[in-house]
This record gives C-alpha cells, structure tokens and sequence, in this order.
C-alpha cells in the first residue's frame, strides 16, 4: 500500500500500461486514486467485462460509505440515514462515471450529501409548518410519528460556517497545515509537529489548535447572539 | 486540553481503529456551544477523512454491500440509475417490492396480469430494461406510487455515457475501442420483434414513450 501519511494527500498513482482493458485484483484496485477507479470502471464497461466493474464499485463504495453515513449521523434522523447515504453515493458514482462531477470523488460526493441533507431538512420544515407534531397529539392513539431528533440543519450550517471562516481566517499557511493535520487530521501533536518541521514544537501546535477553536467558538457565540435574527 | 478537544480526539482515534464509529454518543457528552462545536469538527474531519482501505469481510456485513450492489448494476445496466434508485425509493415510501408492483398493475389497469407487471418491474430494478422502451404513462404511475416525478424518473435512469479519458499522467486505463452499447439498449423498439406478439403491457413497458 502507499504511504498515506497525510491525510489529505492524493494515493500514489500505480504506473500501469494497458493497451486494452486488463482485470485487476482486489489488492490492486485498493491501490488505485478514485479517479483512477473511475476510469476503470469506464474501462471495463465499455469493454462489456461488467463483472470486473463489482469489485471497483465495492471497493469505492466501501470507502466512502462510512465517512458519508457518519456525518449524516450528525444531521438526519436514524431512520433516513441510510437512504440519504444510499442516494448520495448512487448519484456521485454516477456523475463521476458520467464526467459531470466536479473535483475530486470525495469532495464531490460531500457536496451532494450536503445537499441532499438540506434538501431534506427543506422539505421537513415545509411539512412542520402544516403538520402538528405528534406530541401535540398526546392521548391520541391513531396519531402517531417520530419528533424531530437532531438539531435544525440551519445550526449545522452555522457551525460548519464558523469552522470555515475561522481556518480561512489563519494568515499562515504553516498554522492551517497544522489545523489540517492535528484537528481535521488524524495526527498526534508530535507527529503534526514533525510533519510541519521548521521549528514548529508540539507545544505550538497546542497553542494554534486551541486558539483555532477558541475562534470558532467566537464566531459561534455571535451567531448565537443573533440568532433571532437569523 | 478542553473538552472539546478531548472528545474530539478520542472520537478520531476510535474512527481510526473501527470499522465504524457512530458520533452522536460522542456529542451526547457534550452541551450548548460546545456540542455545537464538536459536531462541526468532527464532520469537517469526517469530510477530510480519506477513502477506507478496503476490507472485504467488513463490506459484506456493512450496508455498503447493498448500496454497491445497486450502483454496480446501475454502471453496468441497461437503465441509468434504476437499480440504485428504484429500490431506495420503494424503501422510502415503506412498500415491498410485492406492494409496488399491486398498485403499478392497478394504475396500469393490468391487475390480471400482475406476475407479467412483476417481471417487467423486476427487469427495472436490476438493469436489464431499458428506460428508452419504458413508456411515461408507466412511469407516471410508478412515480405517484414512489413518490417521485415521471420526468425524474426518466432522467434517472438515462445512463451517462463514460465521461471522457484523463489525459493527466494519473489516467491509466486506455479505452482503445468502443463496444456496443449496453445491453439492450437499443433493442427498445415501438413494435414487437419479429415473431414475438406483444400485448398492451408489453407495449407500456417496452414499446417507447408515448403514453398509451
């Protein structure tokens, strides 16, 4: 396998001449970039080898579906997490496979989610604002559902918005490596340390993580105050 | 360390090491801005996280394995996006397949031929009909059903064709020739093959667009 050190770098590219269409192993096609997993499975359908399509489709879906169905875990009741996540995947693939995607897969198959998630939460509010809830009908066996149990999405985009401007606010590019590696990363503060160099020391990396989300608890705090307005 | 950074942290080391980790227990020990705050890092992280290598004993017990099932037939299919979306949406609006296909052969006034009704829906699900065949009055009843628009439903299953090659140095599977088209997929005709005669649901779901 490559080294996948960093977390948001891209897989080694495999050096593989094919004249013609060529099968790969499971293995090899775990070593593949998404891109290059899309190009195969153009590959191998417009060679009609659909067999050969199962498992590159398994392995990309494979890869992403937890990520997908974890944030959407965060937003989404329980119970249309997993179609949500079916839809979004089934439509990146797709797209991706069409050439219409735009970026890379895994931003784009986020995006989609993220749209999916508030096309979801459109539609409910739509509905709420005709439909009492079921706890207003308290006593009535016939009336019967589910409350709402996450958070209004709006507060999520909030969030997600203070996460943004607060990294997009850092002036250094080394202090947003660090954000990258230690908070968005899965690195210790010694590793991020090591991998930023330059005299960066593991206590610094403390120090901008944690005045990094001091910041986005400010922002936070702001949107809270006028959340009236909002 | 706050607590913020403490869940956080422990939240990304359980992501690491597990096959799957659900984050709202993780929130659920936090309150007020700062549960606010660790949902909106950790789906950032989730966001960065890079693609899982694969694990084949994982996939097959994970509903990953039902959704990969749909899009590979969905690629190599006859009909766009059908096989990934059509059972999605049965299971959206909490219908068996057995349901769907009761109310199709009603709305299509086939209910005396509700086993053909169920192969032709069959065929849907898993690729092997084309959409071009499939008329909108088919998918006009299909849609109140699902609860979907006939037109989105037409679009979903009009397969994209493979988008161009890359040209980067990262491109490396060659297309060196075309093959036909998918299966089938121009066999969708207005009029019956040759020796085959065809009766109105054959006509609804292979004999082209026009409504009957």
């Amino acid at each position: 396998m490559p080294d996948l050190s960093c977390q948001t770098g891209p897989r080694a590219p495999t050096f593989i001449s094919l004249a013609e269409f060529r099968e790969l192993p499971e293995q090899r096609l775990n070593e593949l970039s998404d891109e290059q997993l899309i190009d195969y499975l153009r590959a191998a359908r417009e060679a009609g080898r659909h067999a050969a399509m199962k498992p590159a489709v398994a392995v990309l879906v494979f890869g992403y579906h937890d990520t997908l169905r974890n944030r959407a875990r965060l937003k989404l009741p329980d119970h249309d997490v997993e179609d949500v996540v079916a839809e979004t995947i089934a439509s990146a693939v797709a797209s991706a496979f069409g050439g219409s995607s735009i970026g890379e897969f895994r931003s784009w198959a986020h995006t989609i989610l993220s749209r999916r998630i508030a096309d979801y939460h459109d539609a409910r509010s739509r509905s709420l604002n005709t439909t009492a809830l079921p706890s207003e009908h308290q006593g009535e066996d016939e009336v019967w559902g589910q409350e709402p149990g996450v958070p209004f999405e709006g507060d999520a985009q909030h969030a997600r918005d203070c996460v943004r401007l607060a990294y997009e606010e850092l002036e250094n590019d080394r202090h947003q490596r660090v954000i990258d590696l230690y908070v968005f990363g899965p690195h210790s503060a010694a590793q991020t340390a090591e991998l930023v160099g330059d005299g960066m020391s593991e206590a610094n990396v403390h120090q901008i993580s944690s005045r990094y989300q001091k910041r986005v608890n400010e922002l936070l705090d702001e949107g809270s105050d006028t959340s009236g307005e909002r | 360390m706050t607590d913020v950074e403490r869940l956080l942290s422990e939240y990304k080391e359980a992501y690491r090491t597990g096959d799957d980790t659900d984050p709202r227990p993780y929130l659920a020990r936090a309150s007020g801005v700062d549960r606010e705050l660790l949902a909106a890092l950790i789906d950032a992280y989730l966001e960065r996280a890079p693609r899982r290598d694969f694990d084949a004993e994982a996939f097959q017990a994970s509903p990953a394995a039902a959704v990969a099932e749909g899009v590979q037939r969905s690629l190599a299919g006859a009909n766009g996006m059908w096989p990934a979306l059509l059972p999605a949406l049965r299971t959206q609006a909490r219908l068996r397949r057995a349901e769907v296909v009761a109310q199709l052969a009603a709305r299509l006034g086939a209910q005396s031929q509700q086993d053909k009704v169920a192969g032709y829906y069959h065929q849907m699900e898993q690729g092997l009909l084309p959409e071009s065949g499939v008329s909108d009055t088919v998918l006009e009843a299909l849609g109140k059903i699902v609860g979907w628009t006939a037109d989105a439903l037409r679009k979903a299953g009009q397969m994209p064709a493979p988008g161009p090659p890359r040209t980067d140095a990262g491109a490396v599977f060659a297309r060196t020739h075309l093959t036909a088209a998918p299966p089938d997929a121009e066999a969708s005709a207005a009029e019956a093959p040759a020796g085959e005669e065809w009766d109105e649901v054959d006509r609804l779901f292979r004999g082209g667009r026009p409504s009957a």
